[in-house]
């Protein structure tokens, strides 16, 4: 019995202990100090569990992993580009950032929901299709229309042949502004209080919003959309508003993200954003239809751990860091792949087992 | 008489054109009309198009078997790639040249395609219904294991290694000397600037039509009908799981012959990251041609792929000329995408 | 009823956010500033550039300008102030002295002449608008999305981010 669910344990927490694993023996090899490492992975955390946890909405809504959280990213983008163009530095150009952000976020969520709604059972694929087909529109906005269609003012950040913006924009004032206020420093390791205090108000935000009306509507329908019309959600609604709402946080996460960085790669910031976050989040154990903030945190710590680690540890035991490099990719792509596979065939399972309970049923019922 | 005749039929096409390829068909047609306006040389341009469509059509044809058997579009296309992969970079490594080492490449690529198949087939039985997602990501596993694999593999020949560390194969390896335009090459008709590679496409014609007696025969029949309808299927006596592994076997060993005939119409072997960027554009040019998540034929992959190839030649030349921007990447990514968003918001037809 | 006060709640916070974001333009508007310390001729007359002034802003020290020296600082928002420690003559005292400017908004360069300031001259005296030279680039085809002439190449498919950063 105990060992039954020592097994149990160890089988619902696979992924996490493999990237335990995977870490503990990297970690020696990459050589680093642990200093150096805490501090890193500070930097991460900050940059990245907002946006990871804006994945949260679609799971509870039953919508799967948000291959669509990109969107958002990229409306925080287009932003962007406006605040830097428009001269707007420090916390003042992060808050303009994230209002501006807020209407185009809005709309493309609207958007992917309502194309999502248009095929059920398959948001995962459509959202991950949606980022390649919106990344289009985002390029022909941002490399053709910018300049001749909407007015750029300053040069600096146009292409050279006087249309489109650049591969990179430099923010370099309003770099890390929002990490700087009110940070502390450890011992050589700067810890964002700030933003970290932001990703707990959206942590707040969660557990406060679990519990709302619309939350709890929101869990019913990822539960059973069916049972959930029968009681009176207006299921489509829900759907939509949750993936608005992830939209809408992965927008302010990428403001977060790019301020810390400091620079925008204006065509290749969203590219990997979504797959990074997702595999972040699984790494921390969670699947398809269930994350918890926890998972979050835990997922961010140990997926960058390795990222870190891997090109690093690559060149120790091979003497090549382009080995380390397709190491890394391969583990998050492989992660996902896996907690796929274990969400569909716990789907089967749990179908077959429930139709199982149903022939039982009706044989008893034909029993008596 | 003749006129009613006329007009039912082509109310009957419409229906069956659907807007989306309506409007890429009609987006074509106008390019061609535009472009002798532009001063772009029309039979070169046609040329193009042929060339494209030879180089690309054995990979649009992979599709059609697991869209058949209702595995969906097959976005693991990346694993018959790799096959295909393995086959050509074996075949040099072995010595094989000219027109053999096509043949040995084929050949080598055959073990390797049904091992993949099988085992990708059985995993895509595991989880039916979530077949296109995960589909994606092993596709994506695969090329990023295989990115490593090309790294630590001990490839020796001195045409594929990094010349300096004589070890680990170089992202792109021209087929020089190999099997470079082996196929376009046999019966080349060239008319001034008009050129056929007809040895490609009949190679093409020649698959396509195996495919379609393959599809009148009881497996093939038996196909269609996993795919169209599973559990009446199974009551039939199908055994639906292995019509399935069979389908999948199928498609990955096409993957790997239709890359194969891509890199002798292109002259080089792409490796690493390069598969990634095959896939999304196969699976949107059967979806052009008219086919749909469970639904695909041999007209749609010459359609498709007639369609996708032209749109791809023609819009560069053509946007350039008007308007002095190069948007035509933006527009086949908006094309690519939108079609392929398209087709998974229709309502499958048929249940399943 | 409730759907009047639903639409009445939306409209508020529209406003709010766009007042929030109109206050940020505001106070967010940043300027790079270049302090010159040069002679100045106004309305015929010449104001001579001190020996030295040393120029703090924000309590830190941004230059020691001697005559002909040009310093440089950035703020954010329009009302800038600096703190300056004027040494008239060489081996004379240095006096501190406080100056406090109202910038011009749509300026992004703009040139502070210190004499002209130190002489309480008006905004026309001391402000000159910085504009950059223009960079004369080659067009180094850094032109992103577009690919070469065999098409598929490109960002269509995910390419793996292999070398990005996260």
């Amino acid at each position: 019995m105990k060992q039954n669910k020592v097994l149990n344990f160890l089988l619902n927490n696979m992924v996490p202990i493999m990237f335990i694993i995977i870490c503990a023996v990297l970690i020696p090899l990459s050589g680093f100090s642990a200093g150096y490492l805490l501090n890193e992975i500070i930097t991460r955390m900050g940059r990245n569990t907002f946006l990871v946890l804006c994945l949260l909405f679609p799971i509870m809504s039953g919508m799967g992993l948000n291959f669509g959280m990109t969107l958002g990213a990229m409306a925080a983008e287009i932003a962007i580009i406006f605040v830097a163009d428009w001269q707007i530095w420090g916390l003042p150009g992060i808050v303009l950032a994230v209002i501006l952000s807020l209407p185009i976020s809005v709309a493309l969520g609207w958007l992917c929901g309502t194309i999502m709604n248009m095929a059920i059972g398959r948001e995962m694929i459509t959202g991950y299709i949606m980022n390649f087909f919106i990344g289009g529109w985002y390029q022909l906005v941002v490399l053709f229309m910018m300049g001749p269609i909407i007015p750029i003012v300053h040069s600096s950040i146009k292409l050279p042949r006087g249309y489109g913006i650049r591969n990179t924009v430099s923010l370099l004032n309003m770099r890390q502004t929002l990490d700087d206020l009110l940070a502390i420093r450890i011992g050589g390791i700067k810890i964002p209080v700030l933003t970290f205090l932001l990703i707990g108000l959206l942590c707040l935000f969660i557990v406060w919003f679990r519990r709302t009306k619309l939350g709890q509507d929101m869990r019913a329908v990822g539960q059973d959309m069916n049972v959930a019309r029968d009681a009176g959600i207006k299921v489509e609604r829900t759907r939509i508003i949750s993936i608005i709402m992830s939209t809408v946080f992965a927008g302010f996460g990428m403001v977060i993200y790019l301020q810390n960085m400091g620079n925008l790669p204006t065509y290749t910031a969203h590219s990997q954003i979504g797959m990074f976050c997702i595999a972040a989040l699984l790494v921390g154990g969670a699947s398809v239809e269930k994350a918890s903030i926890s998972n979050a945190f835990l997922g961010v710590t140990l997926f960058h751990l390795m990222f870190i680690v891997a090109p690093a540890a690559g060149t120790e035991i091979i003497g090549d860091s382009m080995i380390g490099e397709y190491f890394r990719v391969f583990a998050s792509y492989g992660v996902i792949t896996l907690a796929l596979i274990m969400y569909e065939m716990k789907k089967r399972r749990s179908k077959g087992q429930a139709g199982q309970m149903l022939a039982q049923a009706q044989r008893e019922e034909e029993a008596s | 008489m003749g006129y009613v005749g006329i007009a039912e039929g082509l109310r009957y096409w419409m229906k069956r054109m659907e807007m989306p390829r309506l409007i890429i068909a009609g987006f074509l047609v106008l390019l061609y009309v535009i472009a002798p306006f532009v001063g772009a040389d029309f039979p070169t341009q046609i040329t193009n198009t042929i060339n494209r469509f030879s180089w690309n059509a054995v990979l649009v044809l992979a599709m059609v078997p697991m869209v058949h058997s209702g595995c969906g579009l097959n976005f693991g296309l990346p694993l018959g790639i790799i096959s295909g992969l393995l086959g050509a970079t074996l075949s040099i490594q072995f010595g094989f040249t000219g027109l053999l080492s096509f043949v040995m490449a084929i050949v080598i690529a055959t073990p390797f395609s049904v091992l993949f198949g099988t085992g990708y087939g059985t995993l895509l039985n595991k989880i039916k219904g979530g077949e296109m997602m995960i589909a994606t990501y092993v596709g994506f596993s695969a090329i990023s294991f295989m990115c490593m694999m090309w790294l630590l593999l001990p490839y020796t020949s001195p045409t594929m290694v990094w010349g300096l560390s004589g070890a680990g194969l170089r992202p792109t390896i021209s087929l020089e000397g190999f099997y470079d335009q082996v196929l376009a090459n046999f019966l080349h008709i060239k008319i001034g600037n008009f050129e056929i590679p007809t040895g490609s496409l009949l190679f093409f014609a020649l698959l396509a039509f195996l495919m379609w007696l393959f599809l009148r025969t009881k497996t093939g029949t038996a196909m269609t009908a996993v795919g169209s309808n599973r559990v009446f299927a199974q009551a039939a006596g199908i055994n639906v799981d292995r019509t399935r592994t069979l389908s999948v076997i199928l498609s990955t060993w096409l993957g790997a012959v239709g890359i194969l005939v891509y890199q002798q119409g292109f002259g080089f072997i792409q490796l690493y990251t390069a598969p990634n960027n095959m896939t999304l554009p196969t699976v949107s040019a059967i979806l052009i041609g008219g086919a749909s998540v469970n639904k695909a034929s041999i007209p749609n992959v010459i359609i498709g792929t007639i369609l996708f190839q032209g749109m791809v030649t023609m819009t560069p030349t053509i946007m350039n000329a008007l308007i002095h921007m190069d948007i035509s990447e933006v527009v086949r990514v908006i094309v690519t995408q939108g079609m392929i968003l398209y087709a998974l918001t229709r309502k499958p037809e048929g249940g399943n | 009823m409730k759907s009047k006060r639903r639409v009445l709640i939306c409209l508020l916070s529209v406003a709010v956010l766009a007042a929030i974001a109109a206050v940020m333009m505001i106070i967010g508007r940043g300027h790079t500033i270049y302090v010159d310390n040069r002679s100045v001729d106004y309305n015929g007359q010449t104001y001579e550039a001190p020996y030295k002034v040393t120029v703090y802003v924000k309590d830190e020290q941004i230059a020691k300008l001697y005559d002909k020296e040009r310093g440089m600082s950035t703020w954010i928002g329009q009302n800038f102030q600096m703190t300056l420690e004027v040494m008239e003559k060489k081996g004379g005292d240095e006096v501190l002295q406080t100056i406090q400017l109202k910038l011009p908004y749509d300026m992004d360069g703009i040139i502070v002449n210190l004499p002209a300031v130190l002489a309480g001259l008006p905004e026309e005296a001391w402000l000159t608008e910085f504009i950059p030279a223009p960079v004369v680039e080659e067009d180094d085809g850094e032109i992103p999305g577009e690919s070469d002439e065999f098409g598929l190449e490109g960002d269509m498919g995910d390419d793996m981010g292999l070398g990005g950063d996260i």
